[in-house]
């Protein structure tokens, strides 16, 4: 029996303590951390993306119909069922949702955990306008931005003038046979890759893609 | 009148000094600075000196649970009846040249009512109904036998010293040490009475059941063993006996060895004796606890039988050989 | 006077009793960490009490499976009064991850009055100590209220 640490112990008697004096000192959170989420209305184009990939079921989307027509969208982060994953700010092409350093997420009610907001969107227009018509587009599949038909050989067709390119599409494809730039807004289906599965056209959040 | 007065006296000493409300005054500090003092040890800040004062009041504050299958009587009555018998054996420790009650051979009182506290512990946790009372009940008769043969050996070795000086063989009464201490100087600037300090020094611990040799309370594995069905006010007594036990022990300490050093004016022996208790406390509690991991209760019966019985049987014989 | 002590000391020595859920020891390790020497809430009198008879906060983690609502439950009723109750990091809330399984009878706040919710996943020590500062408040307020 020995007692290995007597010489430490009487070291740290007269030596400063170690603490983190926290709510007298206030402390930050490290770089990177992911805590309270901020959620930028005026950014969202309420693709949904965030609430299909969120685990946690923390994100619902309400939507009211306003009376000219238009819609007023709120999305509701519960911060009381959330991961911290950030997935969804992964997934959204917007940058809407950002998660900041704040964690001190301490609440007596349910209500004090929920993180609101709220745009107004026009109705979605029955004509939609033409997309623009990149350059140089010589090896990929561009469909037109109106009218646009299945393809009869079964492969997939994306209606251009509705696509957010969130790559989702690219991400799910078994076959890899789908790029999509989110920069320059192309969206190119390699047709010898291509199985005619319909992954993208079931994950698609704008259901922009048809199948043959 | 006189036979008044007296009674009012005796009240006084009971009640006042070195009775009731000095334990609880001074135990409770005596237990918020070896708490900060582990702290300190651990690199931590730790409570404020005064939390066991907070932690008691807040216990007198909550409701008592007395659990259904307990035994009512002897549940509620032994928290008080080993609180009462540490009072007791307050007032039979000399403070310096100061005495309550004198007595003739009041180290085998002590030794007796020492007993007392871990005796209404096991009680009140037998009553309690529970099996980890039940575990703990076991491992705290074990403490009780391990402490109990070197804290003998010890008390033996300094009857002995200053019994054979005063030319009566065994001195068994504190006052005559005490006032012997105040002759000769105290007993630990005694080379043959080092041993034996050193062993009552590790005695106190495990007298006290502080940490490493707390296997009978074991938070983590067995929920507070003895303690695990009291609530409330029931449970406030049973800490506050915990820390006016530490008071008794380390005052008894200052008794047998650390005698001599008083002033004569009893308010400044009161305190000199506090903050000797505190170095005690220091020493023999708050260090062995920081630098310690809770023993296992075999550990516990080896170690005491063996690492410290020995150096007091040393001492005891050194003392015989007049040493 | 007394009362006013009471009602002051209970307010500076909360003691808590952790029960674990059906966790994922996520939060567990968090609570833990409070106790160490690096955010150390002794110095707030905290102390974590082996039994539920001790205890004035009761902590809970995990999302509350199947097996263990009824002895979270019972526990909960064996701390004696006045008791508060904080659920720690997202689970017991919501069932986070775990809502919709089989086996998660949660969230606890539909068995019994959840006093503080502490939100994250796990949440920062610090966030726990504000949880548990806030619960101390509310034990203070109700020992007030009694008697």
């Amino acid at each position: 029996m020995d007692f290995p640490f007597i010489k430490e112990a009487i070291s740290q008697l007269f030596s400063k303590s170690s603490c983190a004096m926290y709510p007298a000192v206030p402390s930050e959170a490290a770089p990177g951390y992911r805590g309270r989420i901020v959620y930028h209305p005026e950014l969202c184009i309420a693709c949904g993306m965030c609430e299909r990939v969120c685990s946690g079921n923390a994100i619902s989307r309400s939507v009211e119909h306003l009376e000219d027509g238009r819609d007023k969208i709120t999305l509701t982060f519960n911060l009381g069922s959330c991961t911290f994953c950030a997935t969804c700010a992964d997934f959204c092409t917007k940058h809407a949702i950002e998660f900041t350093g704040d964690y001190h997420m301490v609440a007596t009610k349910e209500e004090d955990l929920l993180v609101r907001g709220s745009f107004i969107k026009a109705a979605p227009k029955k004509k939609a306008p033409a997309a623009a018509k990149p350059e140089n587009c010589s090896a990929q599949v561009q469909t037109e931005a109106s009218g646009v038909k299945p393809r009869e050989d079964g492969k997939p067709v994306n209606d251009q003038s509705r696509c957010v390119y969130c790559t989702l599409c690219a991400k799910k494809c078994p076959a890899e046979a789908l790029t999509v730039d989110r920069t320059a807004k192309t969206w190119t289906l390699d047709e010898d890759k291509c199985v005619s599965c319909g992954t993208c056209a079931q994950v698609c959040p704008k259901n922009c893609i048809i199948m043959g | 009148m006189t036979v008044i007065l007296e009674a009012l006296r005796y009240l006084g000493y009971v009640l006042v000094f070195p009775g009731f409300l000095f334990c609880f005054l001074a135990g409770m500090l005596l237990c918020g600075i070896d708490r900060k003092l582990v702290a300190k040890m651990q690199k931590r800040v730790g409570p404020p000196i005064l939390q066991p004062f907070y932690d008691f009041f807040k216990l007198c504050g909550k409701e008592t649970i007395v659990p259904a299958a307990a035994e009512r009587i002897s549940f509620m009555l032994a928290p008080l009846l080993g609180l009462a018998a540490l009072v007791v054996i307050q007032l039979f420790i000399p403070v310096f040249s100061f005495t309550a009650f004198y007595g003739m051979a009041d180290i085998i009182v002590i030794l007796y009512l020492l007993l007392i506290p871990a005796i209404s512990i096991i009680m009140g946790g037998a009553a309690s109904g529970s099996p980890y009372a039940g575990v703990g009940l076991s491992r705290e008769m074990v403490t009780i036998i391990s402490c109990e043969l070197p804290l003998v050996l010890v008390l033996l070795a300094v009857a002995k010293t200053v019994g054979s000086a005063m030319g009566t063989g065994l001195c068994f009464s504190l006052s005559d040490i005490a006032e012997y201490q105040e002759i000769n100087g105290s007993l630990i600037t005694r080379i043959s009475m080092l041993p034996a300090a050193a062993a009552m020094l590790l005695v106190i611990p495990g007298e006290t059941g502080s940490h490493p040799f707390d296997t009978a309370e074991a938070e983590t594995e067995i929920c507070e063993g003895l303690l695990a069905e009291y609530s409330g006010a029931a449970l406030g007594v049973f800490k506050l006996s915990h820390a006016v036990k530490m008071l008794t022990l380390s005052s008894l300490f200052a008794a047998l060895f650390l005698g001599g050093l008083g002033t004569g004016i009893l308010v400044l022996d009161a305190l000199l004796l506090f903050l000797l208790c505190a170095g005690i406390t220091a020493v023999s509690i708050s260090l062995v606890h920081a630098v310690t991991a809770r023993l296992k209760i075999e550990q516990i019966f080896k170690f005491y039988w063996t690492v410290v019985s020995l150096p007091a049987l040393l001492s005891l014989v050194l003392a015989w050989y007049g040493l | 006077m007394f009362k006013k002590l009471i009602e002051e000391s209970t307010g500076r020595s909360p003691w808590l009793f952790h029960i674990n859920a059906g966790s994922c020891n996520g939060c567990d390790i968090e609570l833990v960490s409070v106790l160490t020497p690096r955010y150390d809430a002794e110095r707030l009198g905290f102390k974590l009490a082996g039994s539920p008879r001790h205890a004035d906060i009761v902590v809970v983690t995990g999302p509350v499976t199947k097996q263990s609502l009824p002895r979270v439950l019972r526990t909960i009723s064996q701390v004696p009064e006045p008791r508060c109750i904080v659920t720690m990091g997202s689970c017991p809330q919501s069932g986070n991850v775990f809502r919709g399984s089989y086996s998660v009878a949660g969230p606890l706040s539909k068995y019994v009055p959840v006093d503080v919710d502490v939100a994250g996943c796990a949440p920062k020590p610090e966030a726990v100590i504000d949880g548990l500062a806030l619960a101390a408040k509310i034990l203070k307020e109700k020992r007030g209220r009694m008697k």
